[in-house]
């Protein structure tokens, strides 16, 4: 941790010259920081990544009953696709996770946009009785929105978990959203609105627009949420057909055993789906933001 | 940044679309666009309320009613007043659980928010594979918790693990990272921080993308080291994100049960149980519900103060 | 709210990120999904949760017969459902709670008077008498059916028991030249001889979940003549008895016979010590050489090893089946209870339950006599294990808050990272029982 610190601190140096060096210098210690830089972010990497190289191998790895040679095998991979319901779980986790985004997403990126322009004492106060509500241990509210859910037929069920975990990322989710509004300029709507806008066509016009990287963020945020979680669903979910990864996982775990090399199996098929969907919204995080409408103000 | 507070001020005032004036709920007659943004505020906040009221207002009430009460999960039991509040705050293990979440929670939120920028800066710049690392370091947040803790134990736990065989190798001795108390609290907050890291990461580098390049070759241009960009024009650009990022990390921080119940169970001897592990023994292990429920809320009044004070700052970062 | 919804919903799709489109698209599928779940029984239908006492197969075979029960006159069928240990208590509080929970299930060890002292549990005296009436009675192991007996009457039926027994490897053994030990003393002796070969002379684990820990030191308390209770089922954890037991266990600790890294072993972490031949001896449940995957008999059953004072003594786990008030007819639940307890023999039969058998005439299989271990805890281990709760003549509903509580695994803790000497950990054991017990 000290170490990336005061490398960060120690490559701009490098990097910079004064603004009197000539320009193929400037670019050398450019492209020598850029090394350097490469360099350092390989090694961090590295090290973060142990403990998943772990999971991976052990997904690998034959089981205490395999009859594999050699250290490596797809074994796992098979007995989890044939014997369990794997396909199910992960089509329960996709559409319960992609409704969950989508709905926090839709519902928290208005009321952020409310946080983030409103002011007055019913609004600062809302934002706080997010952050109580949002405060409140999951373990707590389990059992009552049982009770609660049972009533209405909504256990053992998707739209069920669905609706309790869109409920608990739209706190932070609103939250997020109201930060990241915060960072878009206001006199954006302004000239929006002399343009004849009404407050809510700006809204969904100009900020919307802007915010890609916000909303991304948010929806990353919900979608990790819904996908890991199996506190609530341990509890709300029964059958094999309805369940989602997370549970899915839980069925490995016997009295006295566990069987690691399917756990470690579906961990891997867990994590394409995020993977993917962060590889795949990479490059709008980088796009440049509003920052081009800042210019020269 | 100062034509962003004016508007902001503005705003705050009650100016509408078109620029009509008249500050808010005073006695002077509004204009009707201003009228309009109220209306279409509170159209705009309305389902975020109404799915706050369904899923979150029952439960709290519910737990409300179970920590003046001296009951279980069946059966609300005898109602008891305070009494569990004032067992909890005089027993022992309470307090040593609030010291080991403090320091949890400290660490978590700066140990990965430092990490998060620092990443989050060497990543905007440009270097190669930039964006396989960017996903790539995202995957601490993304495995699951049962599975990432089993392969932080397999890498500790046992004397012939690999990080305790390295160490040895290196002559430092076979330290037992989940055995020891001190090293167990110790490895509780690096996990935690590893896996809580990409989330700043993510956050920092989201509000990195609405900061325009060239303000930095402005500043270039001007003799500005890169130190005094980062101090004066990007650490500014994103305090409000980074508090609110605090704000966030400190509720998981706090909140986060599976993290440590899978790694360590809270042991050895409760070395590393915090507040939530604390209430949810008592709650599920010792059938405790109305003192497990009583620390929850201890807990969320903790992080309410907590939070209204970071929120202050928020307030005046915005203003300044 | 839905017009917003679908407001920005448009709004979002224009734009086409994140497939919201596609996300979309979902939502009836979603709806779909809620009404085709398999749990909302038909009126009349028994349900039956099951926790995972075995492999796969233990869950598979448990449905199917469940689901092959046929009812007679008009009686309803049964349905099965596998119960995920984690989070157990919350699942069936929730359940039990909401109406929502089964007619019988088995569970936790102490579930099934914790859950009568609550008011939720149908008592069993009508099937004990039936089971009396047509002999069955007689077929279970001394000691099996009374421990579920209350003053109110028989809070569930047996149907399989985990005493903790003491295994050893026998490769490791002989390499450090001594003999199976017979009595603590000379457990000690070969510990040493153990600890010179560089294994574990006491393989035990406290950490994360790992319960063993704490059954463990219990085990050599109940070894010793003691316990955690006295006659009148009060905690009394401060006897000579236990102090002496515990002060042998420190003993071990001091002299590195146990893992210094004992203390935060996973039940992971131990399996893994016992297959990788660095445990020489230890407690621990029946179907060692099966979760380790050893079977290659160099894991065997010692003889109950005697006290200082000669006593014999274990730890046994009664794994039982309630049924819950809460039944769409109690003459069902009790008929589908008769049936299965007469099914239970299939398990073992295809050897797919971890577990031993309460019923004599299970244990004469040939299936069952196959397993030498098995056999043997049954002819040496069975008659001297006591229940958790001993010397308490009867079991109770606050055991549940004791076993796999906050207070023993503290103690294990303690005991095995060597923090407080025998006396001061079981002082702080019995307040803790004390707080969970009032």
């Amino acid at each position: 941790m000290s170490t990336v610190l005061h490398t960060h601190q120690a490559a701009p140096a490098a990097a910079t010259g004064g603004p009197a060096k000539s320009r193929s210098a400037v670019a050398d210690a450019g492209n020598r920081g850029r090394w350097w830089r490469f360099t350092l972010i390989l090694a961090v990497t590295a090290v973060v990544l142990i403990p998943i190289m772990v999971t991976v191998a052990l997904a690998f790895t034959p089981g205490a009953n395999s009859t594999a040679t050699g250290g490596f095998t797809l074994e796992n991979f098979s007995t989890v696709f044939e014997k369990t319901l794997v396909g199910t779980w992960l089509q329960n986790s996709l559409i319960t996770t992609l409704t969950t985004v989508l709905v926090s997403v839709a519902v928290a990126a208005p009321a952020g946009y409310v946080l983030s322009r409103g002011r007055g004492k019913l609004v600062s106060g809302y934002s706080l009785l997010l952050f109580v509500i949002q405060s409140l241990p999951i373990i707590t509210s389990v059992v009552p929105l049982f009770i609660l859910f049972a009533g209405m037929g909504l256990v053992d069920n998707l739209v069920g978990i669905t609706i309790i975990y869109v409920g608990s990322t739209m706190s932070v989710a609103t939250w997020m959203m109201a930060a990241y509004f915060d960072s878009i300029p206001i006199s954006l709507e302004e000239a929006s609105w002399i343009d004849g806008c009404s407050v809510f066509g700006s809204f969904t016009r100009v900020v919307l627009r802007n915010s890609l990287p916000g909303i991304l963020s948010t929806a990353i945020f919900s979608f990790l949420l819904a996908w890991n979680d199996y506190l609530v669903a341990v509890v709300f979910l029964r059958s094999n057909e309805t369940f989602t990864l997370p549970m899915g996982v839980q069925t490995f775990f016997q009295q006295n055993a566990t069987d690691w090399g399917s756990v470690m199996a579906v961990a891997l098929v867990m994590m394409i789906p995020p993977v993917l969907v962060f590889a795949g919204l990479n490059k709008y995080f980088s796009v440049g933001g509003i920052g081009g409408s800042l210019a020269g103000q | 940044m100062t034509t962003t507070t004016r508007s902001l001020a503005r705003a705050r005032k009650g100016v509408g679309p078109g620029g009509a004036s008249g500050p808010a709920g005073t006695a002077r007659k509004q204009s009707t666009l201003s009228r309009q943004t109220g209306r279409t505020f509170a159209f705009l906040i309305l389902p975020s309320v109404l799915l706050l009221l369904l899923i979150n207002g029952y439960p709290l009430i519910y737990a409300g009613i179970q920590a003046l009460h001296n009951g279980n999960l069946l059966d609300t039991g005898a109602f008891v007043g305070l009494d569990n509040f004032s067992s909890v705050l005089s027993s022992e293990p309470f307090w040593k659980a609030a010291r080991f979440t403090l320091v949890f929670t400290l660490v978590g939120v700066f140990g990965s928010w430092l990490i998060g920028l620092a990443l989050a800066l060497v990543l905007r710049t440009k270097i190669p594979a930039n964006g396989l690392f960017k996903v790539l370091l995202l995957l601490p947040w993304v495995v699951p918790i049962v599975v990432s803790s089993t392969a932080w134990n397999w890498l500790t736990a046992t004397p012939t693990s690999p990080v305790p065989a390295l160490f040895n190798a290196l002559g430092l001795g076979t330290p037992l990272f989940l055995a020891d108390p001190t090293l167990a609290a110790i490895t509780v907050c690096l996990f935690k921080v590893w896996i809580s890291f990409p989330f700043m990461m993510m956050m920092i580098s989201s509000a990195l993308a609405s900061v325009d390049n060239t303000v930095y070759e402005a500043s270039s241009m001007d003799g500005a080291s890169k130190w005094q960009q980062f101090t004066q024009i990007t650490l500014p650009l994103i305090s409000r994100s980074t508090y609110i990022s605090w704000i966030l990390m400190t509720i998981f921080c706090v909140n986060d049960f599976p993290t440590i119940y899978l790694l360590t169970g809270g042991g050895p001897v409760d070395a590393t149980t915090s507040l939530v592990v604390l209430a949810y023994r008592m709650v599920f292990q010792n059938f405790q519900t109305g003192p497990g429920v009583a620390i929850a809320f201890l807990m969320t009044m903790t992080l309410v103060i907590v939070s209204v004070v970071l929120y202050r700052q928020i307030r005046k970062s915005s203003t300044e | 709210m839905t017009i917003k919804s679908a407001l920005s919903t448009s709004a979002f799709s224009r734009r086409g990120f994140l497939g919201v489109a596609a996300a979309a698209a979902s939502v009836p599928l979603l709806a779909a999904c809620g009404g085709g779940s398999a749990s909302q029984g038909a009126g009349g239908t028994i349900k039956f949760w099951d926790m995972p006492w075995g492999p796969p197969a233990y869950s598979d075979l448990a449905k199917k017969l469940t689901e092959s029960y046929v009812p007679t006159g008009s009686l309803g069928k049964a349905s099965y459902q596998t119960i995920q240990w984690n989070n157990f208590y919350q699942t069936f509080s929730s359940a039990i709670a909401s109406k929502t929970g089964p007619a019988l299930s088995t569970g936790g060890g102490f579930q099934a008077f914790q859950f009568a002292e609550q008011g939720q549990i149908a008592y069993a005296d009508n099937v004990i008498s039936k089971l009396k009436q047509n002999g069955q009675y007689n077929d279970f192991l001394p000691g099996t059916i009374e421990s579920q007996n209350t003053d109110k009457g028989y809070v569930a039926v047996p149907w399989s028991q985990g005493p903790r027994v003491v295994w050893y490897r026998k490769s490791l053994l002989d390499r450090a030249g001594v003999a199976v030990p017979t009595d603590w003393k000379s457990w000690l002796e070969a510990g040493k001889a153990l600890k010179g070969i560089g294994v574990s002379a006491f393989g035990i684990g406290a950490g994360a979940g790992n319960v063993f820990g704490n059954q463990n030191l219990l085990s050599m308390m109940i070894n010793n003549g003691g316990g955690l209770f006295n006659e009148d089922g009060r905690p009394d954890v401060v006897t000579d008895r236990n102090i002496e037991a515990m002060e042998f266990v420190r003993e071990m600790v001091s002299l590195g016979l146990i893992d210094p890294g004992a203390v935060s072993y996973t039940l992971d972490n131990l399996s893994s010590q016992w297959k990788d031949k660095k445990i020489g001896m230890g407690w621990y449940a029946p179907g060692l050489p099966e979760s380790t995957g050893d079977t290659s008999g160099d894991l065997q059953v010692a003889s109950p090893l005697a006290g200082p004072h000669g006593d014999k003594g274990t730890v046994n786990y009664i794994g039982s089946i309630m049924m819950y008030k809460n039944t769409p007819s109690q003459e069902g639940s009790e008929a589908f209870l008769l049936w299965y307890l007469g099914q239970l023999k299939e398990f073992w039969k295809q050897d797919v339950v971890g577990l031993l058998p309460v019923q004599q005439s299970i244990v004469d299989l040939p299936e069952f006599q196959k397993n030498k271990q098995n056999v043997q805890i049954i002819k040496e281990w069975q008659s001297v294990g006591k229940p958790f709760g001993t010397k308490s003549p009867r079991l109770f509903g606050s055991l549940a808050a004791v076993d796999g509580g906050q207070a023993l695994s503290q103690f294990a803790q303690t005991m095995l990272g060597a923090r407080a000497d025998a006396k001061t950990a079981l002082t702080d054991l019995q307040k803790g029982i004390e707080s969970v017990t009032k």
